[in-house]
C-alpha cells in the first residue's frame, strides 16, 4: 500500500515536471521519422553495368536470356546523365537486379566509379572461353573477391551442382523478415524504451537530493526501498508508453506485446536501478554527467554492430544493450524465439534486483541530517 | 524513552569526532534540549538518534527500540522536523501531508487541521515551492505531528522564523508536551530553551559539558545581583551587589540604611551568561 501511494505520488510528480514529456516527446519524434524518413527497404535493387565485348551470335543469345528474365520481358533504351555527359544504355530489370547494358568499357568504368555499383566487362578469351572483368569499388570483402576470382573457374555447370548440394543454414533469418524500418525499432526500444531510464531515473533522484525528501521518508513507517522501487515503477510505466508509441503503428498487431512488456519491464529494471546507483554517488546531475555519459555510450557500441552484421566482437556482446537489442528483435519477429526473451529477462531482473539491493543500502548509508 | 551511551559519530570515520563520548537519557513526557553553538553536534546526535545516521559507536535506544536493529514500525511513534525544511515543492502542501500520512500504520491527524495549526489556514492549495522559507519550515513542522507522536525530534525549531510565529510554534510545542509528548529538540537559542525546556544539556565540540533544568542552573551558577542606585554627596551613583558573596551583603545593607536609593533591580544571570561560564565559549 505505502509502495503504492508512492508511486502514485512519484507519478504526479513526474507529470508536473519535464522528463517525462521529453521521453514521449521523442517517442513521437522518432515515430514520424520512421514513418515518413525512413524507407521500408533501404536499397531495393542490386544494379550492375555490363559492357558485352562478344561475338554477335553469343551477344544475341545473351540478351535473349536476359528478357526472359526481365520483368516485363522487354528491354527499355535509357539515358544516364553522368558527370554532365549523356550515357545511353539498354535497360533490363529483374527480380534482384538492375542490369544497365553499356556500349563501351570507359563508359562502365566511369558508371560503376560514379554510382558505386558493379560493373563487369564480359569478353571471349583467346580460347573462346567467357572471361570476365570486374569493377568493384575496393571496399568489398576479401572473400567477395575470392568469389569472383573462383566463380568462373570451373566449369559452370560443375558448379551448378556443387551449389545445390551444398546444405545452406541461415544463422540469422531476421534481416529478411524485418523491412529495413522495422529493422530501426529494436535500437529505438532499446535507447528510448530502456535505457533512457537510467538518465531519467538520475534526473528525478537529483530533483529529490536537492529538496532533501529522501530524508523525510527516512523517518516515516516506510523504508527507503519503497521510495527508490516507486521511481523504478513510473519509469516501468513511462518506457512501456513511450515504446508503445513507436511500435503499434509501424508493427501493428504482429509481436507478441506481453512478451514486449514484460522485456520492457525487465530492462527498464535494469537500467534505471543502474541509474540508482550511479546517482547515489553524487549530490548532483552536473558531477554524475561525466560517468552517465560514458555508461550511455558504452551500450551505443552494440548498436553498431547491430547495423554491421559482420562485426561483433566477444566484449560488445557483454555489454547489456546487446542482449537489449536481441531480444527486442526477436519480439519484433513474427516467429520470434519468446524463450530466449524470457530467458533474457530472467536474467536483467536478477541483474537488477543485485542493483537495486545495493542503491538500497547506499542510499540509506548516504542520508544527512 | 531515550536512553545513550558513549555514542561517538565521525563523518570521515577518523578520529576528528562530531559527537564524542556522549551519554543522557530522555524521561517520558519531559522537554529535553540541547544547547550548543552551530556545528557542535546537535544534528548529528539528532541523526543517529532517528537513524538518519549509522550508528558507529555507542549504545542507543529510541522509544523502546535498539537504534541498531530499527524497523520502520519504530517511526510509527516518531515525529520529526527538520532544520532544514524538505517538501515537495511540486506538490501542494495539502498534498505533502496526504502522501506523508499514508507512509504510517497508525492513526492520522487531518491535513486541513495542521495546516491551520502553524498558520497556513487557506495556502493548502498552493504548491510548496511557491512558499516563503519560514511558510516551508512551517509544513515540514507541521507535517512531523501526522502520526500523533510519542516522541517528537525537532531540530532547531523555530530559527529562521519571525518571532509572532516562533511563539506559536513555542505554544504549540507546549501544548502537545503537557498532552504528554516526550520532546527532543536542538537549538542554539538561549531562549527556547530556557522558556521550554525541561532539562538541557550544554553541548560543545560534540562532548556534553553539563546537563540540569534551566532553574537548577540559575540557582547553581547564575549569582544573583543586585543593581542599586543611590545618592551620595549629590551625585547619583550605580553600584552591583552579589546576593552571595558576604562582603557585597554587608555593604548593600549599609547603602540601604544610610542612603537614598533612587532604584534597585535584581538581575538574573542569563543561561548563555552561565553557558559562557560552563563552557567558556559563547552561544554563536
Ligand atoms: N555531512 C557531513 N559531513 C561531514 N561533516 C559534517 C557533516 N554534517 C555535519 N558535519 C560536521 O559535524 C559537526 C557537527 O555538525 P552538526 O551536528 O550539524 O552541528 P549542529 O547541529 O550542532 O550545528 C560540524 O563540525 C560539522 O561541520
Ligand atoms: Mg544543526
Amino acid at each position: 500500500m505505502k509502495l503504492w501511494h508512492s508511486f502514485i505520488k512519484e507519478l504526479k510528480l513526474a507529470f508536473r515536471g519535464f522528463y517525462i514529456y521529453i521521453e514521449i516527446f521523442m517517442a513521437v519524434l522518432l515515430l514520424v521519422i520512421l514513418l515518413f524518413a525512413v524507407p521500408e527497404k533501404f536499397v531495393s535493387k542490386q544494379s550492375e553495368y555490363i559492357h558485352l565485348n562478344l561475338p554477335q551470335m553469343v551477344k544475341e543469345s545473351f540478351l535473349q536470356r536476359m528478357e526472359d528474365n526481365d520483368l516485363d520481358g522487354k528491354s527499355e533504351l535509357i539515358e544516364i546523365k553522368n558527370d554532365g555527359e549523356v550515357i545511353k544504355v539498354q535497360f533490363f530489370e529483374s527480380d534482384t537486379r538492375k542490369i544497365y547494358l553499356v556500349d563501351n568499357k570507359e563508359d562502365v568504368i566511369k558508371l560503376a566509379d560514379k554510382k558505386q555499383q558493379l560493373g563487369a566487362i564480359i569478353k571471349l578469351d583467346d580460347s573462346y572461353n567467357l572471361a570476365y572483368e570486374y569493377y568493384l569499388q575496393g571496399y568489398e570483402s576479401q572473400r567477395l573477391k575470392n568469389l569472383f576470382s573462383i566463380i568462373h573457374v570451373e566449369n559452370s555447370d560443375i558448379l551448378q551442382t556443387t551449389l545445390d548440394e551444398q546444405d545452406v543454414r541461415p544463422l540469422s533469418t531476421s534481416y529478411e523478415q524485418l523491412t529495413d524500418r522495422q529493422n530501426i525499432l529494436p535500437s529505438v526500444l532499446t535507447f528510448n524504451g530502456s535505457l533512457l531510464g537510467l538518465f531519467l531515473i538520475a534526473g528525478y533522484i537529483f530533483l529529490d537530493k536537492k529538496e532533501g525528501v529522501i530524508k523525510a521518508y527516512a523517518v516515516s513507517a516506510a523504508s527507503v526501498w519503497q521510495y527508490l522501487l516507486s521511481k523504478v515503477g513510473v519509469l516501468m510505466l513511462t518506457g512501456i508508453i513511450s515504446s508503445l508509441i513507436v511500435v503499434l503503428p509501424i508493427m501493428g498487431l504482429q509481436p507478441n506485446y506481453w512478451a514486449l512488456i514484460l522485456f520492457l519491464l525487465t530492462t527498464v529494471f535494469l537500467s534505471s536501478t543502474l541509474g540508482l546507483l550511479v546517482a547515489s554517488f553524487y549530490e548532483d546531475f552536473l558531477q554524475s554527467f561525466g560517468s552517465i555519459f560514458l555508461i550511455l555510450m558504452a551500450m551505443v557500441i552494440p548498436n553498431i554492430a547491430y547495423f554491421i552484421p559482420g562485426w561483433n566482437p566477444f566484449w560488445v556482446k557483454i555489454l547489456p544493450s546487446y542482449p537489449m537489442l536481441e531480444g527486442f528483435k526477436e519480439i519484433l519477429l513474427k516467429n520470434g524465439d519468446i524463450t530466449y526473451v524470457l530467458w533474457l529477462s530472467f536474467g536483467f531482473l536478477a541483474a537488477g534486483i543485485i542493483l537495486f539491493l545495493i542503491s538500497n543500502k547506499r542510499y540509506k548509508k548516504t542520508l544527512t541530517v | 524513552m531515550i536512553t545513550v551511551q558513549n555514542l561517538y559519530h565521525s563523518y570521515n570515520k577518523d578520529d576528528r569526532y562530531a559527537v564524542k563520548n556522549v551519554s543522557f537519557e530522555v524521561q517520558k513526557g519531559e522537554i529535553f534540549g540541547f544547547l550548543g553553538p552551530s556545528g557542535a553536534g546537535k544534528s548529528t546526535t539528532q541523526g543517529i538518534l532517528t537513524g538518519l545516521l549509522q550508528l558507529q559507536q555507542g549504545e542507543v535506544s529510541v522509544a523502546g527500540y535498539d537504534v541498531k536493529r530499527s524497523s520502520p514500525e519504530m517511526f510509527n511513534k516518531i515525529g520529526m522536523s527538520f532544520e532544514q525544511s524538505n517538501v515537495y515543492s511540486k506538490l501542494t502542501a495539502k498534498e505533502n501531508l496526504q502522501f506523508y500520512r499514508k507512509l504510517f500504520d497508525v492513526e492520522t491527524r487531518e491535513p486541513k487541521e495542521l495546516l491551520k495549526l502553524v498558520g497556513l489556514e487557506g495556502k493548502g492549495d498552493i504548491q510548496a515551492g511557491e512558499f516563503s522559507k519560514g511558510m516551508k519550515h512551517r509544513l515540514t513542522f507541521a507535517r512531523s505531528m501526522l502520526n500523533n507522536p510519542e516522541l517528537w525530534f525537532l531540530d532547531e525549531p523555530t530559527t529562521g522564523l519571525d518571532p509572532a510565529i516562533a511563539a506559536e510554534i513555542k505554544d504549540i510545542i507546549k501544548r502537545d508536551n503537557k498532552k504528554g509528548v516526550t520532546v527532543f529538540l536542538t537549538t542554539h537559542n538561549m531562549f527556547i530553551a530556557e522558556e521550554l525546556c525541561d532539562r538541557v544539556a550544554f553541548i560543545i565540540d560534540g562532548e556534553i559539558k553539563l546537563i540540569d533544568s534551566p532553574r537548577n542552573l540559575k540557582l547553581q551558577y547564575g549569582e544573583k545581583l543586585v543593581e542599586v542606585e543611590y545618592i551620595e554627596n549629590g551625585k547619583s551613583v550605580r553600584e552591583k551587589f552579589s546576593t552571595v558573596l558576604d562582603k557585597d551583603k554587608k555593604r548593600l545593607q549599609d547603602i540601604i540604611g544610610n542612603y537614598e536609593i533612587q532604584t534597585m533591580h535584581t538581575k538574573e544571570a542569563t543561561l548563555e551568561e552561565i553557558f559562557i561560564k560552563v563552557t567558556g565559549r559563547g552561544l554563536v
